[in-house]
């Protein structure tokens, strides 16, 4: 697939003449040669500071100095340019201080001290900013230095446009060519991704169902509890052959729309189990995969609210609709479980009457339906939104790490 | 015979052209090194005025003015800074406003000069040919 993609190869040569590129090294060493010229001038600059700092401490120790007396350290009086005279340096905390610009001032050798200390830093600010610019320089031509290695040794450059959504395309790629098994293991092993992070946000979730008010927690009841019932009638339905599954793979998608966290979770479950029971299913499990996909995207958008459960178990029931399920059976458990607005129930129940009057339909139909549920979940929604935050905030960790692959079937459906 | 002699002329301005741009790129680099030494000098002056801040009020203050040390009012060296100061800065922009308009005289320039090379090269070219 990736083969596919768009892209060139230039040789880095081509891009960056060695020759040019030498030149510019070379520039740029010029260039690092000179600051550190700069470099070692400023710090003589600071040596005599210094010394002259030490100097200037020392010089007060003693009413005067016998400058005679420091000949060896070549510290006497010149007289004219070829004589040098003994002499004393009296008043020795006297000092002129040259401020600059010509200005002088009268200065107590420990005010000159500060003013020297005040220039050494001076100096040393500017020491700092131009090592600053040589490390620059350097990195500068270490890159040219590199780039000379590379272009001689006659290395490409290869260039890909990126494609924001590039599972999408992975993922039709796929599907148009029904390779089916590789699409299987790529889900088997996402599917073990999802495992994990759900264990991982079970722990949470515990947590924040906790907080939850009891809504929230007689949802975890329904699914759990209807667990077992759609996933013996699945399965079933998985044996009982393509026409059927694909059929299937149909109405799933519709669920994603009002999916919620614990919708979810009790799909991963179900997936869990019917992978280790009956891994030689692959369409099967491609389905599930699928709709645990669109689930983990649609979550993000879509706020969970406790009426989504039921939906969702609903939903569950229309699928088994076409296993020759007993449909009111169904609608009496989850309209007992979760308190759902009439509405909506009708809603769901003219959804399922359609799929039975037309069991083997293909997509057209259950595009429309799903539009109409849609539009049911959404005048519905808002008002048990505060519910659930706190699992949206858990599940949009799982969304968070998966950030391609569930848009792209979705909208692969949509096309 | 015609072609010969647009040729000469051409040449003729294509050297004048590279001869004021000689000229413009010689003011630029001087008045870089003016630009930098005025920089200089506004540091140096930055650093004086720091300092006589933190001079106390009985200070003595001397200003060197050629062979001697002239004693100072420390307000008055202090006002005698910033006016410095103050100067330099103009003088400063000054350049720089002059630095660009010479800059973009020598970019004008140079186009100039590489379409006259350009013409000449053609005319030469269908010289030869002819």
């Amino acid at each position: 697939m990736e083969e596919q993609l768009k892209g060139t190869v230039t040789p880095l040569a081509s891009l960056f003449p060695v020759d040019e590129a030498q030149k510019a090294v070379q520039r740029v060493q010029e260039a690092i040669s000179e600051k550190e010229k700069e470099l070692d001038r400023l710090k003589g600059f600071i040596a005599d500071n210094t010394n002259l700092v030490n100097l200037v401490q020392r010089l007060p120790d003693e009413l005067h100095h016998d400058i005679m007396a420091r000949f060896l350290s070549l510290l006497c009086v010149p007289f004219g340019k070829a004589a040098f005279f003994p002499g004393r340096l009296v008043h020795t905390n006297e000092f002129m201080v040259l401020l600059g610009e010509g200005y002088y001032t009268e200065r107590t050798a420990k005010q000159t001290v500060e003013i020297l200390k005040r220039r050494e830093k001076m100096l040393d600010s500017q020491v700092d900013s131009l090592k600053a610019n040589v490390h620059d320089l350097k990195a500068e031509a270490s890159f040219f230095d590199t780039t000379v290695a590379e272009a001689a040794e006659g290395l490409v450059e290869i260039r890909e446009d990126y494609v924001e959504e590039s599972s999408i395309a992975e993922q039709s790629e796929l599907d148009g060519t029904k390779d089916e098994d590789e699409e299987y293991k790529r889900m088997m092993s996402r599917l073990d991704e999802l495992e994990k992070e759900e264990l991982a946000a079970e722990g949470e979730q515990t947590d924040a169902s906790d907080s939850d008010d009891e809504s929230g927690e007689d949802d975890h009841l329904t699914t759990t509890e209807s667990e077992n019932e759609t996933y013996d009638d699945e399965q079933a339905l998985a044996v009982d052959g393509d026409n059927q599954s694909s059929e299937y793979k149909q109405t799933k998608p519709n669920s994603d729309e009002n999916s919620n966290q614990t919708y979810r979770n009790r799909k991963v479950r179900f997936s869990e189990e019917s992978l280790t029971k009956q891994p030689q299913q692959p369409k099967f499990t491609n389905t599930t995969a699928n709709v645990l996909s669109d689930e983990v995207q649609s979550q993000i958008d879509f706020s969970k609210n406790s009426n989504c459960t039921g939906l969702a178990g609903q939903l569950a029931s229309t699928d088994e609709k076409s296993s020759s399920k007993s449909l009111a059976h169904k609608h009496s458990i989850s309209a007992e479980k979760s308190s759902m607005l009439p509405e909506v129930k009708e809603k769901v129940e003219a959804l399922s009457l359609s799929r039975n009057e037309v069991p083997a339909q293909l997509s057209k139909s259950g595009f429309d339906s799903r539009k109409a549920f849609t539009g049911s979940i959404v005048e519905h929604n808002h008002n048990l939104q505060v519910n659930t935050q706190e699992q949206s905030s858990s599940s949009s960790q799982t969304a968070g790490s998966e950030p391609s692959k569930p848009v792209s079937r979705f909208k692969m459906q949509r096309r | 015979m015609g072609s010969s002699t647009a040729l000469k002329e051409l040449q003729r301005e294509l050297e004048n052209k590279a001869n004021d741009l000689s000229k413009l790129q010689k003011d630029i680099a001087k008045n870089h090194q003016v630009r930098k030494k005025y920089t200089i000098q506004l540091g140096e002056n930055e650093l004086v005025l720091k300092e006589l801040d933190l001079l106390n009020e009985g200070a003595n203050v001397y200003k060197l003015i050629g062979p001697v040390l002239v004693k100072q009012d420390l307000a008055e060296a202090n006002a005698n800074v910033r006016k410095r100061i103050e100067y330099i800065s103009a003088e400063l922009k000054r350049f720089d406003a002059t630095l660009q308009d010479l800059e973009e005289k020598q970019n004008s320039k140079r186009d100039s000069v590489l379409k006259l090379q350009q013409r000449i090269q053609s005319l030469q070219a269908g010289k030869a040919k002819a």
